[in-house]
């Protein structure tokens, strides 16, 4: 593979102004979108609105529809182009933005908040007085990271749609035009780094977040739906109606669901063993600052790169299958893990590490004995979120012949078996809420609640 | 082809809505009336073309010579679309969202039963289109009969060329893909080549006209394979209208294709992967159809 020189020309880049500016739109609009909904559902349920158990259930079974899926249900609705890519991402994060933001509503310190309701406030005013300003740091840490997957998730959603970065990713790939590609990831990678930058500024001066406000809708204007078909949406998916599966289909599920959960279990099993030797040198408290610096951009890159594009470009080498699908979680989880492990170590108390140095230790012993157990809850907490969204990546791998619930699904689709694609959407759905509900009990026995996993 | 209005709502569904569904479908016809007819100017003609074409580069530069081509016979600017999949294609024709679009020919058969599209024109070779069988070059494969226990790729489960004929000729053969092998999809034409050339998988199916553009440009290496089987002719790609395309419009884009020649058009030709057009019918899709049927993927 002469995968390893990027296409720089000038008039290469000059073609991209386009395309990245889509992706970006695209990303922009879908979260302004998913904020704006996002917020007022999770008050709702933040502060026990009525109804709210059933937004609880809407919004977790939004979440378990795979993007790529989002996007070309999204294309019955509203046509090709990038309008389609925004509505897809506007359901999905509006979901994660509500669930997440719900969680930490529900966890916020009790006593101010019922302070707030002994005056008689009302919802908005507890949410605006109390909710917001109790947990704005979290609030604005999970909101950078869920525009991070946004951005990279605009990727996929805009190869479906016809728009932005992905379908020239796509396009070149299938061309084979490895330079290319790889100037494209450059790109990507430079835009995830954009944005994590940005997130920062913002965690800084939460004011800068109010940008979102008319970027997003200009964004949204721009990357507005060419058409609104209801009619054709209407017929479309009351097609899907009832859910359905043949006779050899069902028998053949069981071993569909044992090689997504093995994708997913897979795929964390090798970032974690990537990540977790690595990430003690890529903390500056442990490692030399060059070293550190030189590690992080590592994982940065590795963390860019979707799972979905690991896929495509390993296609090539390793060809298809679960263990191919395994790898491209596993790399991309990497980088997510070993940015996460290196923050926890950066975050292990200090004293405790002191008292080892005081004794002459050297650096391998104090990381062993100092920084890991200090350290553990946080690392097995990123590594359960991981695997916990994993299980939904190795649905979306399944699509590009990864195997697994995803494959049949994406296949269903693909042949319009509309009936077969919702009962595999389904049962995605059954696994997704299964992993979310055993990965929040292990989480509570380990005394933890919500760690924004980036 | 300014409307976009969707006329496949099936009666008998409609009289079974719900007062809130009726209240919803007002306030969507609403914002339908209220939204501009296309983003990009109601007389844009937004013309779509499958992954399958993007066996050469279907980047934004190359693209061009087909689109001012196109707008030069039209008379309206065109909007080229290349969706990642075959499904948002179909689902585009089938909402209005796309004019005209270039189809597999399992994918014409869906398109033309569930949204009526009309068969255009299509390349002289689509009409007797071939599937072509490759390994690597020292394998031990030389016919279908020496699959049985090996590992082979598909392309897209949607490809003709990719999937749908080389299993029927694997059935004709006497082989049961289901039981006398294990096979993938790697999702594309050129990702079955390079499975086979790198010996991921010990034998693939693809297009032809994929594999050959693929030799000529450099991007497989000949020495490394080899085609141990070709597929009778079958007809495959062709160009489509959406239904409501008036046929004015319709013939117009028929005819720039049927113009097109070498070697003045030799770039855009090129891009099309083909020497000269011919005009399609759906009396071409018999049999496709008829095999389609037999695998159950109609």
């Amino acid at each position: 593979m002469t995968l390893f020189v990027p296409d720089v020309s000038a008039a290469y880049l000059r073609d991209l102004i386009v395309p990245v500016g889509e992706t970006i739109g695209m990303a922009a609009a879908g979260m302004f979108v998913a904020f704006a909904l996002g917020i007022p559902i999770a008050v709702a349920i933040g502060t026990r609105a009525p109804g709210f158990r059933l937004l609880v259930a809407a919004l977790s079974s939004l979440r378990a529809i795979p993007d790529l899926t989002l996007a070309i249900l999204a294309v019955v609705i509203v046509g090709l182009g990038p309008g389609a890519g925004v509505v897809a991402l506007a359901l999905f994060y509006t979901a994660m933005v509500g669930r997440v933001y719900a969680d930490l509503f529900l966890t916020a310190e009790r006593a101010p908040l019922e302070a707030l309701r002994a005056t008689g406030a009302s919802r908005v005013a507890i949410a605006a007085f109390g909710l917001l300003p109790l947990t704005m740091s979290d609030l604005l840490t999970f909101g950078s990271y869920a525009f991070e997957c946004a951005m990279r998730a605009s990727i996929i959603v805009g190869a479906v749609g016809g728009g932005g970065l992905g379908t020239e990713l796509v396009g070149s790939l299938n061309a084979l035009a490895y330079h290319r590609v790889l100037t494209l990831i450059l790109v990507l990678v430079a835009l995830v780094a954009i944005v994590d930058r940005f997130g920062a500024l913002v965690r800084r001066t939460p004011r800068l977040g109010l940008l979102l406000v008319p970027v997003g809708l200009i964004s949204l204007w721009l990357n507005r739906p060419g058409l609104f078909s209801f009619a054709h949406a209407l017929g479309v998916f009351g097609g899907m109606l009832p859910p359905a599966l043949r006779l050899p289909e069902v028998a053949a599920l069981p071993a569909l669901i044992a090689q997504t959960l093995g994708m997913a279990l897979g795929g964390t099993l090798l970032g974690a063993v990537l990540a977790f030797p690595t990430s003690p040198a890529a903390a500056q408290r442990i490692a030399p600052p060059a070293l550190a610096l030189l590690l992080r951009r590592i994982f940065d890159v590795a963390r860019a790169i979707p799972e979905l594009v690991w896929g495509l470009v390993l296609v090539v080498s390793i060809g298809t299958g679960p263990f191919a699908g395994a790898i491209a979680l596993g790399l991309h989880s990497a980088g997510v893990l070993g940015k996460l492990y290196a923050e926890s170590f950066e975050n292990a108390p200090v004293a405790p590490i002191a008292a080892l140095a005081s004794t002459g230790a050297r650096t391998l012993p104090i990381v062993a004995f100092g920084f890991v157990p200090l350290a553990l809850g946080p690392l097995v907490v990123h590594t359960l979120f991981r695997l916990e969204w994993n299980v939904r990546a190795a649905a979306i791998v399944g699509m590009i012949g990864a195997g697994g619930i995803g494959q049949a699904l994406y296949q269903a689709q693909q042949l319009f078996f509309y009936r077969e694609m919702l009962a595999y959407v389904l049962v995605t759905w059954g696994l997704v809420a299964l992993s979310d509900w055993l990965g929040e009990r292990l989480r509570l026995r380990l005394g933890w609640r919500f760690v924004a996993s980036g | 082809m300014g409307s976009h209005k969707s006329t496949n709502m099936p009666s008998m569904r409609s009289l079974r809505l719900s007062r809130r569904s009726l209240l919803v479908s007002v306030v969507a016809m609403g914002l339908e009336a209220a939204l501009p007819g296309r983003a990009r100017g109601a007389s844009t003609v937004r013309v779509g073309m499958i992954p399958d074409a993007g066996g050469t580069q279907v980047s934004i530069d190359q693209k061009k010579p087909l689109r001012d081509y196109l707008a030069g016979k039209l008379g309206r600017d065109v909007e080229l679309v290349i969706p990642t999949n075959y499904n948002a294609t179909v689902e585009a024709l089938g909402n209005g969202s796309l004019d005209f679009a270039y189809l597999g020919g399992l994918t014409y058969v869906k398109a033309h039963a569930r949204y009526g599209v009309v068969p255009l024109v299509q390349r002289a070779g689509d009409r007797r289109f071939h599937s072509l069988f490759i390994t690597q070059r020292a394998s031990a494969i030389h016919a279908l009969r020496d699959l049985r226990g090996k590992k082979f790729a598909f392309g897209d489960i949607n490809s003709t060329s990719g999937h749908l004929m080389p299993y029927y000729a694997m059935l004709k053969a006497g082989l049961d893909p289901e039981r006398d092998l294990t096979y993938r999809y790697t999702g594309n034409h050129p990702a079955t080549a390079k499975a086979v050339e790198a010996a991921v998988v010990d034998a693939g199916a693809l297009d032809e006209s994929v594999y050959r553009a693929m030799i000529d440009g450099g991007q497989l290496d000949k020495t490394k394979l080899r085609v141990f089987f070709t597929t009778p002719p079958f007809v495959d790609y062709v160009w489509v209208a959406r239904k409501d395309v008036p046929a004015d419009d319709q013939r117009t884009f028929a005819d720039a294709f049927l113009a097109l020649r070498e070697p003045r058009q030799a770039p855009i030709l090129e891009i099309l992967r083909g020497s000269s057009f011919v005009r399609a019918t759906d009396d071409e899709y018999l049999t496709l159809r008829m095999v389609a049927n037999k695998l159950q993927l109609l």
